[in-house]
């Protein structure tokens, strides 16, 4: 018990201190971008009507008044943290005055809807199948799988996207191809809004299911391909403990720890969205928000998806990282 | 309970669950519309080129930057501005040159030191709320942008405008700091411009910075219906005493709602038009376009047959970074544009749907009547002489090069000679490598091999910068193997910070537009003002988005300055431009391109009447608020619903 809490303090420790550095490094090359909010505003400005050189100057300075860019970035950095400290990441620059976080936590539902989901199932079919394909390698159905598996794995994502899109939005126009829910839905937790939810998400999801799955299944094919070889393995065998629990029990449960640590890592990269779906689908979500703010020098909002997500992972692998004793033996004797 | 239905039960909980989640996270504000209520025969699906509307309860478009939506309806429909230049022709009962007197009741009226600036303005025009707009409205706007940094027009106003008065209810006069000849353009851009406020809804604000200004209120013949809390659509409906606006005295706008839509990728604009779900898309690809037109005779382009597109008045080109030594001198400027090939530029950017301009005014609007027709003349017998030989680089044949070329693939290209250079402009420069190669020998470069060297014996190398992809990154791609062909060390250079890098000057060669005009008006004040010698800022500090090149010569800043102390509707204003293109061809400080053509369709199956090439009463793209003049000559299809 004292090791474990020696192990966990320790683990605490580096947890605090890998976000301080991430979000602290981020702060630095946000701030370090040749990309300023307030020269983006001006061009916006300027590229629309005539502004003389006396009226640029003072719309200039009257941004960089507002948008506290012009303070020195050492003074920006402790503004900052004692904001973030509040809990505050300060307004966004792109959509001034709101603040940075309301359009991180409108955004960020749909991506972990998306995401989490999508990420979640493609675990389960991909680990499964997978660990069936390496328990029973000379099936024919888990060796089509595998054939499957290895020929969409290359495929470029927004190539299958785009499939997806044309057979489902043109050829046989069953599924929406955009946004999060249709116009004629308000917002609220009915069962009409749930049901457009899911059937926007359909393709999305499909989309990234479809891609992803080559990764854990030929992941975890590979995996269970060198468990069933152990002695333990096949002494269960010998013994007449029945397949099934031996590919449960003892199969994919030692085959899964590593399985589990990339799944902690996706699940933490989650946080940050994924821009090719959101513009493929026209979906809502933090990618796109993320892109939008880095085009835009938006320090406010790179800073306020960048911590969500940085602290998001850290906390991933935290988690795993004290689960993996309880889950792996030989993790516990070390 | 078995575990099927554990599972289904975890299932339908989370996605409540997720549905409450997101709900709360939206903060659900939209109201929700009844689709049912929306017949296709009284509404108009509009697509609006901008992406994800960050902050979409947010109406006061009046803050910069706040994140709102412009061309989402809000500056179409419910704002408007003392007068609006269309691009094109205009439709009847527009003024001179397409302007259109919108609020005013006529043009501006400067005294003759172009100080003061007197405005009647037209009586008879509401707010949505019913309250009668008045030149007390103006004085507000002015005043109110003049005292709050932060507002779009601060810096405008407090640095042009002495004072503002209310003469009497209908008449508003300004007394500026300083002749100012072009100051009613403020208040007459056609894309954005100085909307006016309504100073009874806002002077009880106290701080209008923070104001969202929901539901806007409206000076246009719509006001708001419902929105997307998501930020993705907008529905607008047409006001009951919609006569008592600027464009309902026009015409009555047809459509009873119009709806918005934005943040809609290039493939799904392609499907959700062949769908029936858009009636105006703002621009498709090339490929896109040629699909769709030939699938669905119900959709048109600009032009009835191939190239389709519609030339904008913006112009893309190679621009040369004048404060690089590497290309300061004009012979080396004048030669790279020799070596480009018009045709290989025409089909590898546009495949062959560019209308090439070979001056440095688009061929768009009224600029082939003002500008392309009355100089060519001038064109076929400019000449140039290097290595002893004079020639004479202009061909007026090109475009009709290309529509032969493209005919096989297009038997719609068109084949009359006037139409062809309507389409495909009225020529460009004839490849000629020898002449080339003569400017650059004048100039001291040597040939080592295949490869130019620089007089100082360095490598003839650069970079050519383009955005990611589109049209202009095809181009570049093709400008850049073409130079390399010939022995210039030119490559291509991706960038995805291209507006950012030339405001700052951080290029060697852009290719890029920095040339944007009225289109519908001969004055080239719009991007000629900012070519002036004051803007010119060193390397690495920004300019206003013109004059990337950084070009400066006193005798532009003559023109410049002719132009300033003339009137707007001048004729001689014509002859200042005619001035401009010809020293811009000597020095050639970029090498203008092609219009840059907008692939704008529009559907027919449900409205029909959209402006074109025959009838070019309007631009057609939709986010700029002159595109308001569209809806009072559409009308909804005959059983169509």
């Amino acid at each position: 018990m004292h090791s474990y809490l020696w192990f966990f303090g320790k683990r605490v420790l580096q947890l605090f201190a890998v976000v301080f550095c991430g979000i602290s490094a981020t702060f630095l090359v946000t701030h370090l971008s040749p990309i300023d909010p307030v020269e983006q505003v001006l061009g916006r400005l300027s590229a629309r009507s005539n502004l003389s050189p006396e009226a640029i100057a003072a719309t200039r300075a009257a941004l960089t008044e507002m948008y506290g860019t012009g303070q020195p970035m050492l003074q920006q950095y402790f503004n900052f943290w004692a904001r973030l400290l509040r809990g505050d990441l300060g307004p966004s620059l792109l959509a001034f005055p709101t603040p940075a976080m309301d359009l991180v936590t409108r955004a960020m539902p749909w991506t972990l809807g998306l995401l989490v989901t999508s990420t979640l199932i493609t675990f389960v079919v991909g680990n499964l199948l997978g660990a069936l394909a390496g328990y029973n390698p000379d099936n024919r159905f888990f060796k089509a799988f595998g054939l499957i598996a290895m020929a969409v794995q290359p495929i470029p994502y927004y190539i299958v996207a785009f499939i997806l899109l044309i057979v489902f939005g043109f050829l046989w126009p069953v599924l929406p191809i955009s946004g999060g829910f249709a116009m004629d839905v308000r917002p609220a937790p009915t069962w009409q809004f749930a049901g457009s939810i899911l059937a926007h998400s359909i393709l999305p999801a499909l989309s990234l299911v479809l891609v992803g799955f080559g990764g854990w299944f030929l992941g975890m094919r590979a995996l269970v391909s060198n468990v069933v070889n152990d002695d333990y393995v096949t002494y269960a065998e010998l013994a007449g403990v029945a397949p099934r629990t031996i590919v449960g029990a003892y199969v994919i449960r030692n085959a899964l720890v590593p399985q589990l640590t990339a799944l902690a890592m996706a699940l933490g990269g989650v946080f940050s969205g994924t821009v090719i779906t959101e513009q493929v689908f026209n979906y809502p979500g933090i990618g796109s928000l993320l892109i939008d703010a880095v085009n835009y020098g938006d320090y406010s909002l790179v800073l306020a998806v960048s911590t969500v997500s940085i602290t998001a992972v850290a906390f991933s692998i935290f988690i795993i990282d004290m689960l993996h004793p309880l889950l792996d033996p030989r993790v516990r004797a070390e | 309970m078995d575990r099927r239905s554990f599972m289904l039960g975890t299932a339908v909980s989370a996605l409540m669950l997720s549905a409450k989640g997101l709900a709360f996270a939206q903060e659900a504000q939209g109201v929700a519309p009844d689709l049912a209520q929306f017949p296709r025969n009284e509404t108009l699906i509009i697509h609006n080129p901008e992406g994800v509307i960050r902050n979409p309860g947010w109406f006061n478009n009046w803050v910069v930057g706040a994140g709102s939506g412009i061309s989402n309806g809000l500056h179409q429909l419910t704002t408007d501005t003392f007068w609006l230049i269309d691009p094109d022709a205009g439709i009847e009962g527009a003024s001179e040159n397409a302007i259109y007197n919108s609020l005013a009741d006529g043009l501006w009226d400067y005294n003759d030191d172009f100080t003061e600036m007197t405005v009647k303005l037209k009586q008879g025009i509401y707010w949505s709320d019913g309250v009668e707009f008045t030149a007390d409205d103006v004085v507000f706007t002015v005043e109110k942008h003049k005292a709050t940094p932060g507002l779009s027009q601060n810096g405008a106003y407090n640095a042009q405008v002495e004072t503002v008065e209310a003469v009497d209810p209908y008449t508003v006069h300004f007394t500026l700091k300083g002749p100012n000849s072009r100051f009613h353009t403020l208040f007459a851009v056609r894309w954005t411009g100085a909307w006016i406020m309504a100073k009874h809804h806002f002077e009880g604000v106290e701080d209008i910075l923070s104001f969202p200004n929901d539901p806007p209120l409206s000076l246009g013949p719509y006001t708001l219906h419902s929105y997307d809390p998501n930020g993705t659509w907008y529905i607008w409906q047409r006001r009951e005493d919609w006569e008592r606006t600027a464009l309902g005295m026009i015409a009555e706008p047809k459509p009873k709602f119009i709806i918005y839509r934005n943040n809609i990728s290039p493939d799904n604009r392609l499907i959700e038009m062949r769908n029936g779900n858009l009636d105006m898309v703002h621009d498709l690809s090339p490929e896109a376009t040629f699909s769709i037109i030939e699938q669905d005779p119900q959709i048109q382009g600009w032009f009835p047959g191939f190239p389709y597109a519609h030339p904008d008045p913006t112009l893309v080109m190679a621009i040369f970074n004048l404060q690089k030594p590497l290309f300061t001198d004009k012979r080396v400027r004048w030669a790279l544009a020799l070596m480009l090939d018009a045709r290989a530029m025409s089909m590898a950017s546009y495949r062959g749907a560019a209308t090439l301009s070979a001056i440095s005014v688009p061929p768009t609007g009224t600029h082939p009547r003002d500008y392309h027709a009355p100089l060519q003349e001038f064109l076929t017998n400019y000449e140039i002489t290097a290595g002893g030989n004079t020639v004479k680089p202009y061909d007026p044949t090109i475009g009709m090069q290309i529509a032969d070329m493209v005919r096989g693939q297009f038997p719609d290209a068109p084949t009359d000679e006037d139409a062809v250079r309507n389409a495909f402009g009225y020529g460009w420069w004839k490849q000629d490598l020898v002449t080339a190669e003569a400017l650059l020998i004048e100039a001291g470069f040597s040939k080592n091999g295949n490869q130019w060297m620089m007089p100082d014996g360095q490598p003839f190398s650069f970079s050519v910068m383009v955005p990611t992809d589109g049209v202009v990154n095809r181009l570049g791609a093709i400008i850049a193997q073409t130079w390399a062909q010939n022995g210039i060390g030119a490559e291509v250079e991706a960038a995805s910070d291209t507006w950012d890098r030339q405001r700052i000057g951080n290029y060697d060669v852009n290719i890029s537009w920095a040339v944007e005009t009225w289109g519908g008006h001969p004055d080239l004040s719009f991007f000629l003002d900012s070519y002036h010698s004051e803007y010119i800022q060193p390397l690495g500090t920004s300019q206003p988005d013109r004059n990337w090149m950084r070009w400066q010569d006193p005798r532009l800043d003559e023109i410049i300055e002719k132009i300033r102390a003339s009137d707007f509707n001048d004729p001689k204003g014509i002859e200042y431009g005619h001035e401009f293109v010809k020293l811009h061809l000597e020095e050639m400080p970029n090498i203008p391109i092609m219009s840059y053509n907008v692939f704008s369709v529009q559907s027919n199956r449900f409205w029909t009447g959209w402006p074109n090439a025959d009838n070019p009463y309007a631009n057609p793209v939709t986010n700029w608020s002159n595109g308001r003049y569209i809806f009072t000559q559409i009308s909804p299809v005959e059983g169509a619903v």
